[in-house]
């Protein structure tokens, strides 16, 4: 009876588990479902390939640059480090309605926002409004931590480099500048903007910089980035925060103003444009390029024809290769199930 | 401390006081073989010569203690026999192990690669001062003041520690893990749990999971592990008529009246007598010595005779047997007193007779005789032997029905003897005695002389009958031997037997076949020819039949036959120098051709020195050794896999094994399935682990050529953490402990399949160089995937989802996280796509790890988290999954990557399909037809004590398949009975085969009617 209990205590549980047979579903790659199956996929993304393609090809795109390398170039005069305060003005021409709402970019290329000095550079408690990082930033940000002693704030390298050209565009109409109105709101995340970047809660704004200095590259201090909006002022200024996130590669725009107001928002109407620049950002010393975009937008964001071609790419190789499938089938599968 | 004590303890004394101690090199008598007996040391102490003559046995020594004599101690501690023939436990590796760091070293290597391109690129790169130095990236004092050489260096490190990622470190955790639960399957197993014992099978260590599957070389012990250690009588044959008594079930002795099935059938006159007279002949002709007390366990073989104190014991467990068998058949040999042996017959009288001669049993004849004198006073001389040395010498008896037994029984693989008999006149007795005596007292060339006289003596024999002895094998050895010859296992037999023994086993277990050829090289041929000739004229047949057949090389296969002194000589041989020639290679090669291998005659470290001389082979192949003894422990640790039988000789084997098995049969299961299982699982996990990491660390080495070379991470810190830890960690390990990519059942009914495995084919490197391609093809998808997603176009949520915003820009970390995104969906879905067998667990972790990727992400994302002074990963998720272009974009990214291996394995497995390919489509079509068939029929024919679904997988094959040590059923003794007379002997084979065909219609089975 004790061996008899012995054997009931050691013999294994017999579940399906520890059997190795738990009941289980056993899929395989067959022709019957593969090529139905790419023949689907293949279609599918077609069809959206096509639908990709036709809607950014309907997206209308403005580039130009305004660096001002070659002498004929507006700005030419402006790209030289020593002249101070210089305006250029880009002239332009739409020749028909440029569909609405645009959106105004800059950009810059060769500029690296990503090196991991410069994108750590910055002191997300500072941005925060804690008035403690006021008076003690980050390491993260040095070089561009003190003053002396006095600490920088914003403080670090991105804050430091924020891009501070200024664009005004006016339509020609009748020989007349008219300004047409740009919109600066809501070109940020709305998180960054109402949640990640804060304000110190001191007013006025001005005092909690008390002992503190601006970014050495900046002309104003961050609070007076703009005066006539306290909404838009300090680190949360629309322009700071699209500058503070820091771009993926080195080639990259960034949104500066939406055009949906007035007479243009249905877009703008086609006839001869100006843009008035306040040509501040020095990139020549790193073989750097700034340009200005008009663009206007889908559902599927901005013109982008890459993800419309790759979807018809892919969608047509799958079909292509269920045809190959098929036929590899054909010449080795069948004569064997026969 | 061994070695024969012939004589008196050393015969000088002194004091034993003040000698000074003296160390003596005591040269070792020949190499470790089992001939103790060629002493050599000479060994001069104050004058006194000392030989092998004065050598004592340590036993015998401390039994006798007598006033003190002085004593020189040799072959002690580590020179004894046991310490010589035991080996140190080494660490075994396994080959997927061995792989893996040669993998290893590959990744360690691109690691190190990688960080030296991209620091050389990176100083290239910066030369000029623009890009060394921007104005908006101005550097520390500090940093400025660095010599270029440290700060180079500190950038060769910093990639380093960016890019270890693809070290898969988390690889060792999760193997280790598999290995350690995995090994788990082995001890629950239910079918290689013994009743009998009580016991399943046992892991001791879990390192050599996968080794189990890619056996090649099967080393095993004969005694107690092919067999059962158990000698049995199985039938004799009297003139054609079958006797078989049916007496031992599950170890008890039935009694002795119910064991006689068909003694009694129509005594005929000249029938009866000749029964008499065999059985009588077996009771007498032996050399069985009956004991009376329980003594030393050493006898084993002894069996309980009537009362619970004596015991057969003989030299020969055969003898026994026999001697055992005619007791159950009714004629009991009770004793040898005072010359005269005493037999209690069927009717329990007593008879008594005078054991007048015995002419020993030797190897040249093969045959032993008595010559006794009955109480009626006649002279009979039995003799039984070797059919082979009988039936020459027959005049007279049913030769051919007998014959026709014989040689169904030997085909059967039983040990089977004839018995014959003449009687002796006065006269003849006589002339015998004489014959003998002369050739006893001979004093030259005494054993020639006798050999003579007993060719006189035995001649004229009438021919009674035959007998058959199975040493049994375990249950369904056969059947393994068979199942790992088909899985392209070859298998040796190694054992301390004769030849002829192990040579029978060898048939019966089906390790030799009737078609197989056999080549001996054994003392007695290298006797005759150098060692040298034999070898090369073996290996030129093996060469010659081997072209000559051509393709069909599989119909005719070799057995060879090797004993341990031709083996010890072929590994000296070698040893003395390569001049000599290179008999170890000839003689590899020679066994490489040879589909079982019989070794016989071996000391137990020769069974090591065999498991090595292969493991050395030039195509290291992987050897397992399977034992149950002390004996077989050395065998054990050396081969690369070592299994203990927990057989009657105690732990020893199972104890050193690393794995323990209850029974021999064990074997298949373990093998063919788990081990097939743990190697298909552990090979894919190895080179997934490398492919993730693969896929994980590429891209952010192609982002350094777009950041500068600066050493920006892609993902953040948390996903790098992450990644290995718990995305795609779970979903593997499970593969690896579930995943069976064809059934059990499958596995089991077609063996052959463990050969698309062998060789380690898995973890080859072109199979790892395509792995590898993989994860960098689908690295350069994601990375430049989003690249041009990114570039220069203004990628953009157009903010539907959430009302404020209308447009937003991407940073880098949106970049990074829509390359993780699309990274842990395709190596999960990778993943999915290889898994066959999708459980419930599989599902879950799978579409689990998946949830868990996006949960954590939108909670790691969500949440300004205090403890971080960086909160670059706030909404980042969210707002990426807020705009349709990315969305798009990572089907499509994940899309393109996995269809290049799914492409791949379609047309594979169209064009060239594995056999595992072929079974998965065999199974397949099976599963629709003839589902609902198989379940019911294998759970009709499984035994009926228990209705556990476990066992339903009892294949036709294995039902059937009957094994003459099983009890046979009643009716077909019935049969055999009512067929009788002479007739019987030629049909019933016919019988027995039937038997064995119809077992599973005999309805209700053996078990349930015994």
């Amino acid at each position: 009876m004790v061996k008899q209990e012995r054997e009931i205590g050691n013999r294994p549980d017999n579940t399906a588990f520890t059997q190795q047979r738990l009941p289980a579903w056993q899929p395989m790659l067959s022709a019957g479902i593969v090529i139905p199956g790419f023949v689907l996929i293949g279609l599918a993304f077609i069809g959206i390939g096509v639908a990709l393609f036709v809607t950014s090809r309907s997206i209308q795109v403005l580039e130009m640059d305004y660096t001002g390398v070659e002498p004929t170039s507006p700005c030419f005069r402006c790209s030289d480090p020593d002249v101070k305060n210089c305006v250029c003005n880009l002239a332009f021409n739409i020749d028909t309605l440029f569909k609405g709402p645009v959106f105004f970019y800059y950009g810059l290329s060769n500029y690296f926002q990503n090196y991991r000095k410069y994108s750590v550079s910055k002191d997300d408690d500072q941005l925060s409004g804690d008035l403690d990082n006021f008076e003690s930033p980050s390491d993260t940000c040095s070089p561009y931590e003190t003053v002396g002693s006095v600490p920088i704030v914003p403080c670090g390298s991105i804050a430091n480099s924020m891009f501070n050209d200024t664009f005004k565009l006016y339509q020609i109409v009748n020989g007349n500048e008219k300004l047409v109105p740009f919109d600066g709101k809501g070109i940020a995340w709305w998180t960054d903007y109402n949640v990640k970047y804060r304000n110190p809660s001191v007013t006025p704004l001005k005092n909690a910089f008390n002992n503190t200095v601006k970014p050495i590259s900046w002309p104003k201090p961050a609070y007076e980035l703009d005066t006539s909006d306290a909404a838009n002022n300090g680190f949360i200024n629309q322009d700071f925060l699209v500058w503070m996130r820091t771009a993926a590669l080195p080639d990259f725009r960034k949104l500066y103003r939406r055009i949906t107001e007035g007479d243009y928002a249905k877009g703008l109407p086609a006839g001869n444009y100006t843009l008035k620049i306040a040509y501040n950002y020095p990139v020549l010393s790193f073989q750097g390029r700034k340009m200005v975009v008009f663009s206007n937008v889908s559902w599927m964001g901005g013109k982008n024809e890459f993800l419309g071609i790759a979807y018809l790419v892919v969608g047509s190789m799958c079909v292509f290769m269920s045809i190959v499938m098929l036929i590899v089938y054909a010449k080795f599968k069948f004569p064997e199930e026969d | 401390m061994m070695g024969p004590a012939t004589s008196p303890p050393p015969a000088w004394t002194g004091s034993p006081v003040t000698r000074p101690i003296m160390l003596y090199k005591i040269p070792w008598p020949l190499e470790r073989s089992r001939r103790w007996t060629r002493y050599t040391p000479l060994l001069n102490v104050n004058n006194h010569s000392l030989t092998s003559t004065n050598l004592w046995d340590a036993s015998i020594y401390t039994r006798t203690k007598k006033s003190p004599w002085l004593a020189v101690a040799v072959y002690t501690g580590m020179e004894t026999k046991m310490a010589l023939n035991y080996q140190s436990k080494s660490q075994k590796r396994s080959a997927v192990e061995k792989s893996m760091n040669a993998f290893l070293i590959v990744y360690l290597f691109i690691l190190i690669s990688k960080a030296v391109i991209n620091t050389v690129l990176k100083y290239a790169w910066q030369w000029s001062p623009d890009r060394d130095e921007p104005w908006y990236n101005h550097r520390t004092e500090n940093e400025r003041q660095r010599h270029v050489v440290i700060r180079a260096f500190t950038d060769f490190l910093a990639f380093m520690v960016l890019f270890n990622y693809i070290i898969p470190v988390s690889m060792y955790v999760t193997v280790e893990m598999q290995k350690f639960l995995g090994s788990y399957f082995i001890t629950w197993d239910e079918e290689m749990f013994d009743e009998e014992l009580g016991e399943g099978a046992q892991v001791n260590t879990s390192d050599l999971n996968e080794e189990l599957g890619q056996v090649e070389y099967v080393f095993t012990d004969k005694t107690g592990t092919l067999t059962e250690n158990n000698m049995e009588f199985i039938e004799c044959c009297v003139d054609g008529n079958v006797y078989i008594p049916h007496a031992i079930c599950n170890g008890q002795i039935l009694s002795a009246a119910s064991s006689i099935d068909m003694i009694d059938s129509s005594p005929g006159g000249y029938r009866r007598e000749h029964e008499d007279l065999f059985f009588r002949a077996l009771c007498l002709c032996h050399t069985v010595q009956v004991k009376e007390e329980e003594t030393v366990e050493s006898i084993k073989r002894g069996i309980h005779q009537g009362k619970p104190t004596s015991f057969y014991i003989s030299s020969s467990p055969d003898e026994v047997a026999l001697v055992e068998g005619m007791k159950r058949l009714g004629y009991t040999y009770l004793r040898l007193k005072d010359n005269y042996m005493e037999i209690l017959n069927k009717d329990d009288e007593i008879e008594r007779f005078e054991l007048l001669h015995v002419l020993n049993f030797d190897s040249v004849r093969r045959r032993m005789s008595v010559i006794v004198k009955s109480s009626s006073g006649e002279y009979l001389l039995f003799c039984k032997g070797a059919d082979s040395s009988i039936f020459p010498r027959v005049v007279s008896g049913k030769v051919e029905q007998v014959k026709a037994r014989v040689e169904l029984n030997a085909v059967e693989g039983l040990r089977t003897l004839c018995v014959a008999y003449r009687k002796l006149s006065e006269s003849d007795y006589q002339e015998a005695c004489h014959h003998l005596n002369e050739a006893k007292l001979a004093l030259q060339d005494r054993e020639q002389r006798l050999a003579q006289a007993y060719d006189i003596i035995e001649r004229d024999f009438v021919l009674l009958g035959a007998t058959a002895v199975e040493d049994r094998l375990q249950e369904k050895a056969a059947d393994t031997i068979e199942s790992l010859h088909k899985a392209g296992m070859k298998v040796w037999v190694l054992t301390g037997d004769k030849m002829e023994t192990a040579a029978a086993t060898c048939y019966a277990s089906k390790l030799f076949r009737r078609s197989t050829q056999i080549l001996e090289l054994t003392k007695k041929r290298t006797e005759e020819q150098s060692l040298h000739d034999v070898l090369f004229e073996l290996n030129r047949t093996v060469i010659r039949q081997r072209s000559m057949s051509g393709l069909s090389v599989d119909c005719l296969d070799f057995g060879l036959i090797i004993d341990g002194a031709t083996l010890s000589a072929v590994l000296k041989a070698n040893q003395e120098g390569a001049g000599s020639g290179n008999y170890r290679e000839i003689f590899l090669d020679i066994c490489r051709n040879c589909s079982a291998v019989l070794c016989c005659r071996m000391a137990p470290l020769q069974k090591a020195q065999i498991v090595k001389l292969i493991k050395a082979s030039k195509e290291h192949p992987i050897t397992l050794a399977i034992g149950d003894g002390a004996n077989d422990v050395s065998m054990i640790l050396e081969a690369h896999v070592g299994i203990g039988i927990m057989g009657k000789e105690g732990r020893q084997a199972a104890r050193n094994s690393d794995y323990a098995i209850p029974k021999f049969k064990h074997l298949k299961k373990m093998l063919l399935i788990h081990g097939h299982y743990y190697y298909i699982r552990i090979a894919e996990l190895v080179q997934y682990f490398f492919y993730k990491n693969v896929c994980f660390i590429f891209p952010q080495f192609l982002y350094q050529f777009f950041c500068g070379f600066s050493q920006q991470p892609l993902y953040d810190t948390a996903y790098l953490t992450l990644y290995n830890i718990s995305f795609t960690s779970l979903p593997i390990l499970l593969y690896s402990l579930v995943e069976q990519h064809v059934t059990i059942e499958t596995l089991k009914r077609d063996p052959s399949l463990y050969r698309g495995i062998s060789k380690n084919s898995l973890l080859r490197w072109p199979v790892f160089l395509y792995w590898t391609c993989l994860g960098v093809f689908d690295a350069v998808i994601f990375f430049f995937g989003a690249y041009f997603l990114f570039d220069n176009t203004t990628f953009t949520s157009n903010g539907q989802l959430m009302t404020t915003n209308t447009q937003m820009m991407f940073g880098n970390w949106t970049f990074g996280t829509l390359v993780f995104t699309v990274l842990v969906f395709t190596v999960t879905l990778k993943l999915a796509l290889d898994t066959h067998h999708w459980t419930w667990i599989n599902h879950f972790v799978i579409w689990g790890s998946l949830l868990f990727y996006v949960i954590f992400s939108l909670l790691w994302g969500g949440i300004i988290w205090p403890f971080l002074n960086y909160q670059r990963m706030y909404y980042v998720f969210m707002q990426m999954l807020s705009s349709g272009p990315a969305w798009l974009s990572i089907i499509l990214l994940i899309t393109v990557s996995l269809l290049p291996d799914v492409i791949k394995k379609v047309l594979c497995r169209a064009m060239c399909p594995t056999a595992i390919e072929r079974a998965q489509d065999h199974e397949k079509l099976s599963r629709g037809g003839v589902a609902e068939l198989t379940p019911l029929s294998s759970r009709r024919s499984y035994k009926g004590t228990s209705t556990d679904s476990s066992h339903l997988h009892l294949g036709a094959a294995e039902t059937l398949s009957l094994h003459r040590s099983d009890p046979l059923p009643q009716k077909l003794l019935v049969h055999l009975a009512e067929g009788g007379g002479a007739d019987l002997c030629s049909l019933s084979p016919y019988v027995l085969r039937l038997s064995g065909a119809g077992y599973a219609y005999y309805a209700p089975g053996p078990e349930t009617s015994v």
